[in-house]
């Protein structure tokens, strides 16, 4: 149970620039999910805050001392990697006893199976690795973290593994398994339904940079950059390049790109002019894809019935209000005060 | 319409004529391995006149081959392993019996109990009491393989280890050359070797050739255990170090335990070349200040006053069936082993 504090966190490899300088702040008892595509940098966080790779530059501190030089094994952080990393060689109980026999645990074996029961692998404890399903093997390399009430507990896309089902229900009960512990986490994924759904807080990286830190509803709604527009929400957004110069006569930054999410848009009799040449049935609604005088576009129908076929014409509306605007940089303008694009 | 009848039978005959072929070529191709043995044993425990006679030879293919017959005859048609074979080895026991019952005798390996064996076949003056006892070869042999099997196991894991695990300047050098030194016959280092084994001052002791033997072997075992280092996988080793266990802790308890496959793959080799070893044996001693299995061997069969073939292919037996046992107790994981590391 800690509180995580990041300066200007930096790791360098030879060449590359893994973490680019980051500065990030987690409470005490918060699931905070490190959202990113791969390569940009969040499992290098990831194992730098598990002590397992010494940063470059910055510091990094746990309820407000620094720990860069401390050694991963003193950390008392559990980590559940992508993997499971559990040990083949000892049976699912002693791969779940492994981290007591580095600290003085009293009854560590009933603890043990305590943990067993809090992950629903009581009947498996003398199984072997090898002998269990995926979902399985996520819980033991669970609970294994969470036997010695780890300050931090660091989830590695740990869910990238399972099967569709089954990861709808362990994102449930890992939340709730944390929710309980109180335990500081941190979920590195590159699945946005899996951050937004388990996080308190959704931190999105790119190229060892924090975009933008906020709700899900903060990084969805109200996207910082073009770079987080585009990453979150699928169907992707639809960003519109505006024939606007870059600064206006009174020196004023001028919208450089409109974004606007493919459900803002419906289909009317004036607006952007698209011929579509793609129709997907998604179940409660429809994906159209199609191209225009602005490019390719996206818009969602809420009905499942498709109300135009390929080749159809349409034009697409939408509420100013919907729209999200940035500047040359990619950075979102503040008021959006929208214009239309005809 | 397709004759999916005829397809069906075509194709099973196809697979079987593969499956006869097959069995035929590796049959034929084993004789010339297997029959030199088979005669050795059988020279070993029938030859009286220490000729190396053929007359034994084929009543005891005969048997092998009933034997072998009985066995795949009552697999085919039961189809129990365990049957076919307490029936095969009941029927080339009893046709044994029967047919080299009256050939069969001990005589041949009476060297095991006599300690002056050669000064007994030959006197007193040929052999002048420096020919030594069967078991002093032996526990020689069994020294030298043994204690070089445990230096070269100890250091190509740790070095393989940190090939695998660490960079470093020259790291891929370093394992090339490992490569390219395999590529010299070990022959052509005798004469530098033998030089500096004597300016050490190791030359006619057992040092000699347990250290020349280890240097040798070890860059290949080290390429070996590496492959076997890299196929462990990063993430058990992490996740040893946060839940709390130092490097070494991590390597003893969580790393050690995967590669156990190659380390004793790489000991039994490393233990048959130490016990098969001849040249570096005799090359690195001048007189006969040490005997082992190989230097012992070649001493019986020296043709002094005629040889006794029948004592030579017993002392062959004794030497063999080391190696012979060691090899069966780890055949399931020496067939593990290829060059990468673990199969899967």
């Amino acid at each position: 149970m800690a509180r995580v504090d990041l300066h200007a966190l930096t790791k360098t490899w030879d060449k590359a620039t893994a973490v680019a300088g980051i500065d990030l702040s987690i409470d005490d008892g918060e699931f905070v999910a490190i959202l990113g595509p791969s390569g940009c940098g969040k499992s290098t966080t990831l194992f730098l805050l598990a002590g397992v790779y010494l940063p470059s530059s910055g510091d990094i501190l746990f309820d407000g001392t620094r720990v860069n030089e401390v050694e991963a094994r003193h950390r008392n952080v559990g980590i559940v990697f992508q993997s499971y990393a559990l040990y083949p060689n000892m049976s699912v109980l002693q791969n779940i006893l492994f981290p007591t026999r580095f600290q003085k645990t009293p009854d560590a074996e009933r603890r043990a199976r305590e943990m067993g029961e809090l992950v629903q692998i009581t009947e498996l404890l003398d199984r072997r690795p090898s002998e269990l399903s995926g979902g399985q093997q996520q819980r033991v390399a669970l609970a294994r973290a969470l036997i010695k009430r780890p300050n931090l507990l660091l989830l590695d896309e740990p869910l990238s593994n399972l099967d569709a089902t089954l990861r709808l229900t362990m994102r449930a009960e890992i939340r709730r398994l944390t929710r309980d512990l109180g335990v500081t986490t941190i979920l590195v994924t590159h699945d946005q339904l899996e951050a937004t759904t388990m996080a308190d807080r959704v931190v999105c990286m790119n190229a060892g940079r924090i975009e933008q830190v906020g709700t899900a509803e903060d990084l969805y709604m109200r996207p910082e950059t073009t770079f987080v527009a585009g990453f979150i929400g699928s169907p992707p957004i639809n960003l519109i390049p505006l024939p606007t110069p870059g600064v206006d006569a009174q020196g004023q930054t001028q919208p450089q790109t409109l974004g606007l999410r493919p459900e803002m848009l419906h289909a009317g009799e004036s607006g952007l002019p698209l011929q579509i040449d793609h129709v997907e049935v998604m179940g409660r609604e429809t994906l159209y894809s199609g191209t225009g005088p602005n490019g390719a576009l996206r818009f969602l129908e809420p009905t499942a019935q498709p109300r135009w076929s390929m080749g159809d014409r349409v034009h697409l509306d939408f509420a100013p209000a919907d729209s999200i605007l940035f500047d040359a940089a990619g950075r979102r303008l503040p008021d959006a005060t929208a214009r239309r694009t005809e | 319409m397709t004759d999916w009848t005829a397809l069906a039978t075509r194709s099973r005959r196809a697979r079987q004529t593969r499956l006869g072929v097959l069995t035929l070529f590796l049959t034929l191709v084993s004789i010339p391995v297997a029959v030199p043995y088979i005669w050795m044993v059988m020279i070993a425990f029938t030859a009286r006149r220490g000729m190396a006679e053929t007359g034994t030879l084929w009543p005891a293919l005969l048997v092998i081959v009933a034997g072998l017959a009985v066995y795949g005859l009552v697999l085919w048609r039961s189809g129990r392993e365990r049957t076919a074979l307490v029936a095969g080895a009941l029927t080339g026991l009893g046709l044994g019996l029967v047919l080299l019952g009256n050939d069969l005798h001990l005589n041949n390996f009476r060297f095991m109990v006599n300690a002056n064996i050669i000064e007994d076949l030959k006197g007193q003056a040929t052999a002048g009491g420096q020919f030594p006892w069967v078991w002093e070869a032996f526990f020689n042999s069994l020294i030298l393989a043994g204690s070089q099997t445990i230096i070269v196991v100890t250091v190509s894991t740790l070095a393989a280890y940190y090939l695998s695990r660490f960079s470093f300047r020259g790291r891929s050098a370093f394992l090339q050359s490992l490569l390219v030194l395999q590529a010299f016959p070990a022959i052509t280092l005798v004469i530098p070797i033998f030089l500096i084994v004597f300016w050490v001052g190791l030359l006619n002791t057992l040092y000699a050739p347990i250290l020349v033997l280890t240097a040798l072997e070890l860059p290949f075992f080290i390429f070996i255990m590496k492959g076997f280092f890299d196929a462990v996988p990063w993430d058990i080793e992490m996740s040893a170090m946060t839940d709390g266990a130092s490097r070494r802790q991590a390597f003893w308890m969580v790393v050690l335990p995967q590669v156990r496959v190659g380390m004793i793959a790489i000991g039994v080799f490393a233990f048959i070349k130490g016990w098969e070893e001849y040249v570096f044996v005799n090359g690195l001693r001048t007189g006969n200040s040490y005997w082992v299995m190989s230097t012992y061997l070649y001493y019986v069969r020296q043709d002094v006053m005629g040889v006794d073939y029948g004592m030579v292919a017993a002392v062959a037996v004794l030497y063999v069936l080391p190696a012979l046992v060691l090899y069966l107790f780890c055949q399931k994981y020496l067939t593990q082993m290829t060059l990468g590391g673990v199969k899967g």
